[in-house]
């Protein structure tokens, strides 16, 4: 029985039945080093209880519920203005450039643009054709233009935006720095008035034994001058 | 939905404190502890569709706080450190909480918590969390068992050996255990 560790857990927290109980009772009544050891394992117990932790100002509240995010099948990102843009660019620069691949006697030739010559039938067509490309060429310019001028506002709020976000970052270090100091800084001016607390109660006990040794003393010496005073009387009532 | 968040309140006061406590002896660290109660219920509130009932609210929440302690140590990689109690005023304390007790004996009761609180730091995490639920929260064998996920043998062994070792770190530190008698 004096193995089993477990039952003497049981035992100890009282979380046993009372079969086992009873049998170990018994067992302790004979058994010194169980004894002993349920003793000095209870007495640790009492020490351990003796721990407690500090007073916090805790006062946790839920607000309100955090929203759940909603699920969009398509989200907009700069990304599809840039690829688009890019498509856009791409087909009209194709419309323009008007690619003209002949291959003949002088082998390959690849030409492109407006500069070609032009069969005379096609002619008022081609007129068209410039116009549209001119129209083209100068909405492509505007839709640059204010493509640019939308990333230049992107990138500034963003800026702004990032700015924002590194003074709440400073200013939050700033305050838990201010908070850590003054915690420590109360931590000391208690420290110290505990301390000084302790020394009063120290010198006031001091004060008090050295009042009463002082009174006795001094109640030893009225008497030793007492004494001396009534000897010297009759000393001088004898030489008289 | 307003009245779930009145009644999570009122479970929040009813328990803050306990699982503050856990989260300090468990970790040793006022400010850091108090992080971990706050994330506990803060967790336990977003969670609580899915609590079931099908363990006590409370074992829910010292759950919830061990994971968390225990991600806090493995974080920090280190054994708990213990700090001085903060705003003890042992003469205020004396007058507060016994006023029969003298100054002597508030001085050395608050030298044994400190003497305390060192030996618990020191012991393996699993020793001193099966100590705190018991000694300090008062749950039984089969409930740290299921907390700790551990055979009802294994947590006894535990306590037995961190009492053990417990007792002989404080007889080391002077600590008489003639305290309290």
């Amino acid at each position: 029985m004096c193995d089993s560790k477990e039952l003497l857990v049981s035992f100890l927290y009282d979380e046993i039945d009372p079969v086992a109980k009873r049998n170990f009772q018994q067992h302790l009544a004979t058994c010194v080093e169980c004894r002993d050891e349920l003793a000095e394992l209870g007495a640790t117990r009492a020490q351990i209880a003796t721990w407690t932790p500090p007073d916090a100002d805790l006062g946790f509240r839920i607000i309100r519920e955090a929203e759940s995010p909603k699920r969009r099948w398509f989200h907009w990102s700069p990304a599809w203005g840039f690829a688009a843009a890019a498509m856009l660019v791409v087909a009209a620069s194709g419309a323009i450039a008007n690619l003209h691949i002949t291959y003949g006697s002088d082998g390959l030739t690849v030409r492109t643009g407006w500069n070609h010559a032009v069969d005379a039938q096609a002619g008022a067509t081609n007129v068209d054709w410039k116009a549209k490309a001119q129209e083209l060429d100068r909405r492509l310019v505007d839709l640059e233009r204010a493509q640019s001028q939308q990333s230049v506002v992107r990138t500034a709020s963003a800026s702004d935006l990032s700015e924002q976000r590194v003074r709440e970052i400073v200013g939050q270090s700033e305050t838990r720095q201010q908070r850590m100091v003054s915690a420590r800084l109360a931590d000391m001016m208690r420290e110290y008035d505990a301390q000084r607390r302790l020394d009063l109660v120290a010198i006031g006990q001091g004060m008090s034994r050295l009042q009463t040794s002082s009174g006795a003393d001094l109640k030893q010496t009225r008497d030793l001058l007492q004494r001396y005073l009534v000897r010297t009387a009759l000393e001088e009532k004898e030489e008289k | 939905m307003g009245g779930d968040l009145d009644s999570f309140n009122q479970l929040v006061l009813r328990w803050e404190r306990p699982i503050y406590a856990l989260a300090y002896r468990v970790i040793g660290r006022e400010e850091d502890a108090r992080d971990v109660a706050q994330e506990t219920f803060l967790r336990a509130f977003r969670a609580l569709k899915g609590f079931k009932g099908q363990a006590k609210f409370s074992s829910w929440l010292y759950r919830i706080t061990l994971n968390l302690c225990r991600d806090w140590i493995r974080r920090e990689r280190r054994t708990p450190l213990v700090q001085a109690p903060e705003g003890v005023d042992v003469i205020e304390l004396a007058g507060e909480e016994a006023p029969s007790e003298t100054v002597e004996e508030l001085v050395s009761r608050h030298e044994l918590g400190r003497a305390v609180a060192k030996a618990m730091s020191q012991l393996p995490e699993e020793q001193r969390t099966a100590i705190i639920l018991k000694e300090y929260h008062g749950l039984t064998f089969q409930e740290i068992a299921d907390l700790l996920d551990c055979p009802l043998s294994t947590v006894k062994t535990r306590l037995y050996q961190g009492l053990t070792v417990l007792r002989k770190q404080l007889r080391e530190a002077g600590v008489e255990s003639t305290f309290g008698k």
